[in-house]
This record gives structure tokens, sequence and C-alpha cells, in this order.
């Protein structure tokens, strides 16, 4: 097949064996971070040392892929997939550290998620022969090769991260409500006013992040395409992902919203985002279509 | 009475289009209509919506709306930011979102208390005044005043890339247009001509990847020089607000028809896609790809190994003058191939080939702009979130062994609390940090 890297055997074996222990890691770091949410209180340093060194033998599997595909892995579903989890993880052990380890029970749903992206990456195109999702190395075809290609794509990695980690949050704000105080564990979960704030901070940070990907993509698209903006699928999700989180800031900043309606539409700007990521990619054609 | 009614129409009018509720309702009817348009099957139908009237005109709304209410929220930003009451009372202190109350060591009494806030204030980065107030020495201190700005430059920065791009739709063109070295092609929307000196193919060190096309071009208006470079594919050549960008590439074939019988010969120039006419009968050669590789799957599928021009064969079919499809033809380097056709037997001859560049040169005056506007809306969020505007103020009264402390944040709440409880722990000399 045309612009195939030929990886050795060496190379290609520790690639497939870091992926799969780091896969393991994080259906262990899940486990151990639920495990610690259903009451087992002692377990959360556990969970999060562990997802500490799954975080490591994910940065070893990159590492591996860059060395096998000799240059970033930011090309395709599978490799921008692996780059926007790790961006997932790190991010969450960062405000973990930040937190001084107060919250451990956020890090139950941002693993939970995690598992999910990498169900999709791993057992969907599996189940739909309509989604591929090539683990292929391929090499980086003209038009990919440029500098923005790296700084789009680093900050398209993080603005995804940071949505999801809203994302956690919120779904935390909407169990804990819809449990009320009754349940032990609605107890467990930190209060609302600590989600409400951390869900606002991951924001921001995913909506700086974001700006950036859609401000480096216009240029990018720029130099090689002749246009800034071609109103294209993906170009047109991650803008609507854009203001729906612009919204959110505006109405938690502006006119003092708080509670569900916050929490709702950060939960509709995850989607958007999924959206942008998986449905334009096999739902809607476009330029960007190559992932 | 009536004058006075219709004053009051009018600002409410003004305070409707300036307001956050409908900017919060374009945002989303925006995201609506784009959901809803992005989901098009065709990609017409997408762009008849992004081009409709009324969606460029929910997006000059927003513009209106935004430019409105930035505007009326500047002197009060700047009041608030520019122009604090340094002075306040002890009361109004108490009063204040943020509040605590220090007990003096026994040693700080007199004016130490008051030294001791300042140096702290100025320890964690305030600016730090002190005032002779009423009731005695007042501190303020600030910091983070850029961050008031954080909004106003945001949206300031949005309306920038709106008016950019209306700039560029405006004033803008596209022009599509290209060929072989040592052709020339005009672009009449900017009055200049496109001369293209060399066109050069340049493998990639794995020849099954698509190479890079380098076309050196010299841009002439009136017959004066106006714009020389070499244009690639992420590399375009701008000048005077124009972009010349390489497209694509294509290959260019010299093939020569000879009529055995009689030894006459023509040249003529193909590429992809093209029809050449191959006798006086109406037959004709559609030509559907250039292989610069040739080579066959076992089905008989004809492909190309990969880009080296090591066995480059250019493949159609022949069609007779009633349009059917009679043969594929396979012209190989060189090598005569004869057919025949209803005006009898004739020979081709692929003789040479060449590369054909395709560029897109395009006008952009909006560029600038554009990339300001990128530029400020990213230091306006900066500011926005990363900078935390705070407030702090002490005052002591009068022989009393207590300090007033209070503070006021705009977005930096957690900061400014932290703050207090650093100043705190710092005037009662208790170890800070951990
Ligand atoms: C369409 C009309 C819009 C209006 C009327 C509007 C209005 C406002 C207002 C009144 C504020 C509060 C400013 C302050 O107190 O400092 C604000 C904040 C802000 N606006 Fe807008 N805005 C609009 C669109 C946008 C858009 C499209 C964006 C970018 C996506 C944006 C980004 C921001 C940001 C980042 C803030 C600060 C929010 C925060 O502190 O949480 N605005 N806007």
């Amino acid at each position: 097949m045309a612009g195939m890297i030929e990886v050795s055997p060496t190379g290609l074996f520790l690639e497939n064996l870091l992926f799969t222990l780091a896969v393991a890691g994080y259906l262990a770091a899940t486990a151990g971070y639920l495990i610690f949410l259903f009451g087992k209180k002692s377990l959360g340093p556990s969970a999060s040392r562990l997802l500490h060194l799954d975080f490591s033998l994910h940065s070893a599997f990159l590492v591996t892929r860059t060395v096998n595909v000799r240059r970033v892995p930011f090309v395709g579903h599978f490799e921008f997939g692996n780059m926007f989890i790790w961006a997932c993880v790190f991010v969450y052990l960062w405000t973990e550290r930040r937190q001084k380890d107060k919250y451990y029970a956020v890090g139950a749903f941002v693993t939970s998620l995690v598992v999910l992206y990498i169900v999709y990456l791993t057992l969907v195109p599996k189940i739909f022969t309509r989604v591929t999702i090539s683990r292929a190395h391929t090499l980086l075809p003209p038009v990919l090769q440029s500098n923005w290609l790296k700084v789009h794509v680093s900050a398209s990695v993080l603005g995804y991260a940071g949505f999801t980690l809203a994302f956690a949050v919120a779904l935390m704000w909407l169990l804990k409500a819809r449990l009320r105080e009754k349940s032990a564990f609605a107890r467990a979960l930190p209060a609302f006013a600590v989600l409400e704030e951390y869900m606002y901070r991951a924001s921001v940070f995913g909506f700086l992040f974001q700006t950036v990907m859609i401000i480096t993509g216009a240029i990018w698209a720029d130099t090689s395409w002749g246009r800034f903006w071609g109103w294209d699928p993906k170009e047109m999700w991650s803008l609507i992902t854009w203001f729906v989180f612009a919204v959110y800031l505006h109405a938690r900043f502006t006119r003092g919203w708080s509670g569900f309606r916050t929490v709702a539409l950060v939960v509709a700007g995850w989607f958007a985002m999924l959206f942008t990521w998986v449905g334009v990619a096999w739902l809607l054609s476009g330029i960007h279509s190559f992932g | 009475m009536q004058r006075h009614g219709k004053e009051d129409t009018l600002r409410r009018i003004l305070r409707f289009l300036s307001s956050m509720q409908l900017g919060i309702i374009l945002l989303l009817l925006f995201a609506a209509i784009s959901v809803f348009a992005s989901l098009q099957e065709q990609k017409r139908a997408m762009d008849n919506i992004y081009r409709s009237f009324w969606f460029v005109g929910i997006m000059a709304f927003a513009a209106l709306n935004l430019l409105l209410c930035s505007l009326r929220r500047v002197k009060p930003l700047a009041r608030l930011a520019l122009r604090p009451q340094k002075v306040q009372t002890i009361e109004a202190i108490k009063k204040m979102p943020f509040y605590r109350a220090v007990k003096l060591p026994p040693a700080d009494l007199g004016d130490g208390g008051i030294a001791g806030a300042a140096a702290a204030l100025q320890t964690l980065g305030y600016q730090v005044s002190v005032i002779e107030g009423p009731a005695g020495k007042n501190i303020f201190g600030e910091k983070g005043r850029s961050g008031y700005f954080g909004s106003l430059l945001t949206h300031f920065g949005l309306l920038v890339i709106l008016l950019g791009a209306m700039v560029g739709s405006l004033t803008g063109f596209e022009h599509a247009g290209g060929g072989i070295a040592g052709d020339s092609f005009q672009v009449p929307e900017g009055n200049f001509t496109v001369r293209i000196d060399s066109v050069c193919m340049v493998q990639e060190p794995d020849p099954t990847v698509r190479p890079r096309v380098y076309s050196d071009l010299v841009i002439t208006r009136d017959g004066w020089q106006i714009a020389a470079g070499t244009v690639a594919i992420n590399e375009p050549l701008r000048f005077q607000g124009n972009t010349i960008y390489h497209k694509t590439f294509r290959y260019v074939s010299e093939i020569v028809i000879k009529n055995p019988a009689t030894g006459e010969e023509i040249r003529k120039q193909v590429s992809e896609q093209d029809l050449l006419y191959v006798d006086g009968a109406g037959s004709y050669i559609h030509f559907l790809k250039f292989f610069p590789n040739f080579t066959m799957t076992e089905q008989g599928m004809p492909y190309s190994k990969n880009w080296l021009p090591e066995n480059p064969v250019l493949a159609g079919i022949l069609y007779n003058s009633a349009g059917q499809g009679e043969r594929p033809v396979f012209l190989q380097l060189n090598k005569p191939e004869v057919i025949s056709t209803a005006a009898g037997e004739i020979e081709l001859t692929l003789t040479s080939f060449q590369h054909a560049a395709v560029f897109s040169v395009t006008r952009n005056l909006g560029r600038p702009l554009l990339l300001t506007g990128a530029a400020v809306l990213v230091l306006g969020l900066y500011l926005c979130f990363a900078v935390s505007p705070c407030r702090i103020y002490a005052a002591r009264a009068k022989d009393k062994d207590v300090i007033h402390l209070g503070g006021s944040s705009y977005r930096g709440r957690l900061v400014l609390e932290d703050d207090l409880a650093r100043i705190a722990a710092i005037i009662t000399k208790q170890e800070v940090g951990a």
C-alpha cells in the first residue's frame, strides 16, 4: 500500500505490548477509582498510583509509536485517539495534584470516560464495519508535513481533554442531584459548589485550547488550501462546540447561571465535541475525514 | 410626553440590541443552524445555507450586538479598572465580599501592623498605596489590573475577525490557472499575469508517497515584474494581498499521430481527461490516466507501482465516431502503437511528458485583520482566564489591636481567598506555605 513504513518486528512487538499493557492498566485504574467511589476510601491513593503508572506506560507506547512512524504520532483516528486519551489522563492527574488529592472521585468518572474512548478505538471497529480505525504505520503526505500540524493537534487534544474533564464532573453533578443527599454515595461526591467550580475551570482550559486549535487550523488551511474557512463539517462542528462552551461561560459569568442549566450546557458541549471527533468522520464527509 | 415615549422605546431597543440575552440567543441560533447545515447530504445544499442572506444576517446581527455591548461596557469598565476608590472605611471593609480581622501581635502595635500588611501585600505581588485617611492610615493593594479588559479584548478580537472576513469576501477573488514550464496565464481580477518558469517534481524518500512539485513563478503587470518566487504545497507565494497556492499537478503528454500511409505527422499535447481526435472520421481517444510506473494487477487492473517515472504509460479508450468505446489504448514512452479506425490505420507515439502545475490564485485583503483579530482574541482570553484582578484593603481603628482586611475580586475568588489567608499569616508571623 502507498505510503507505508516498514517497522522492525521488535518495534512492532514493543508497540503492541505497550498498548495492551496501557489498556489493561487503564481498566485496572478505573476499577480502582470505582471501588474507591463505592466506599473503599483507602483505595484512592492506590488507584492514583496505578493511574500514574499507566500514564507512564501509555507515554512509553506513544514514544515507541513515534519511533516506529518516524514522526509525531498525530495522524489518523488511532494516533489522535491515543494522544487525546493521554491528554485526558495528563490533565486529570495534574488537577489531582493541584487539588492535593482531595477529589479522587473525579478520577472514577474521568477514567471511565477514558475506557469509553478506548472501547471506541478498539472494539467499535470490530462491531461496525463502517468504522475502520487503522493502526497502520503510514508516512505523512506532503500536505500534512507542516509545523502547524503539531500546534493544531496539540491544542486540540488538550482542548478535548479539558472538555472531557468538564463532562466527567457534569456527570457527577447530575448523579449527585439525582440521588439526593439521602444516599451515602451522593454524599461521597464533592459538594455542588466544588463540582461547579471544577467544571468551570476544566471548561475554561478546554475553551482556551479549542480557540487555539480553531485559529491554528484556519491559518494552516490558509497556507495549504488557500482559504481560512471552508465551512466543512469538521470546521463547523468545532465551531459549534466552541459556541456551546462560550454560551456556558457567558451564562455562568454574566447572567449568574448555576446548577442544572450550566451542567446541561457542558453536557451538550461534550456531545458536540464527540460528534466533531467521531460523528463527522463516519457520518459526514469532508476534507477532514482522514481523522 | 410623546417625545419621551419615543426616546424610551429607542433606548429599550438599544438595550435589547446590546444585551447578553440576545447574544446568547444568537449564538445558540447560529449553532443550531450550523448543526442543521452540516447534516446536509450535499455540499451545495450546505453552502447555500451558509451563503444565504439570513445566515449572513444573523452573523451581522451578532456582530452588531457584540459591538454595541462592548461599546456600552467600555466606560464603566474603565472606571472600574482605572479609578478604584482607594480609601475605605472600616465599616465598608467589613462588608466586602471577603473579609478577615487579624489580631496584631503586641510588637506590631503602633504603625507596625499597617507597615506589615503593606509588606505582605507587596510580597504577594500587589501594587500597594498607603493613604492617610480620615481615620488613620489605609492600605490599598491591587493586582491583575489587565484582567478587567480581557472580555473587552476578546470581543474586540472577534469583531476584527468578522471585519476581516467581510473585507476578504468583498474585495477577494479566486481564480484557477496553471500550466507547464513556459506557459503564462492571466488573472484579470488582479490585473496581472503569472508566468511559469519551471515545474520541478521532487520525489519523497518513499516513492509511494505523492511527490512534491515546485514551480518557479514570475508575476508581471503591464510588462513589469511585481513578484517572483517558488510555490509548492504548504508554501504559497504572497504579494500585495494576493496568494498563489499549489493546488495539484498533472502530467501533460506529447503525442505524435502518424498516418503510416502518407507519413504525415501531427504533434499534440494531452492531459488526463482530454479527448484526442485521431482521424478525420471522428474517432477519438478519451485519455483517462497517466501512470508514471505502470503495471497491472493479476485481475488486469492497471495501476502505478509508485511515482517514479520508470515505466510511463498514458491510458485511454478509443471511441468510434458514434461514441461507442472500441478498445483500451496504452501508450508507452517511445513505443509506437498502431490502431485501426474507420479511416484506416494510425500510429500513435507517446514521445515525452512533462509536469503541469495547477494553482489557485486568491486575493484576501482581510488577512492582516484576521491574523490581528486572532492574536487579540487569544490575548483577551488569556487575560480573562489567567489573570484574576484582586483588590485588598487594610485599615486599623486607632488604639485597637485588630487590622481589618477586606477584598474584592473580579473572577478570582479562589486567588483572593488564598491571598487573604497568606497575608493574615504573614502579619501574625505564622509560617506560610504548606
Ligand atoms: C454575540 C454576542 C456576545 C455578547 C453580547 C457578549 C457579551 C459579553 C459580556 C457582557 C461579557 C461579560 C464581560 C465582563 O463582565 O467582563 C462577556 C464575557 C465574555 N465573552 Fe462575550 N459576548 C458575545 C459573544 C462572545 C463570543 C462569540 C465569545 C467567544 C467565543 C465571547 C467570549 C467571551 C469571554 C471569554 C468572556 C469572559 C467570560 C468569563 O469571564 O467567564 N463572547 N461577553
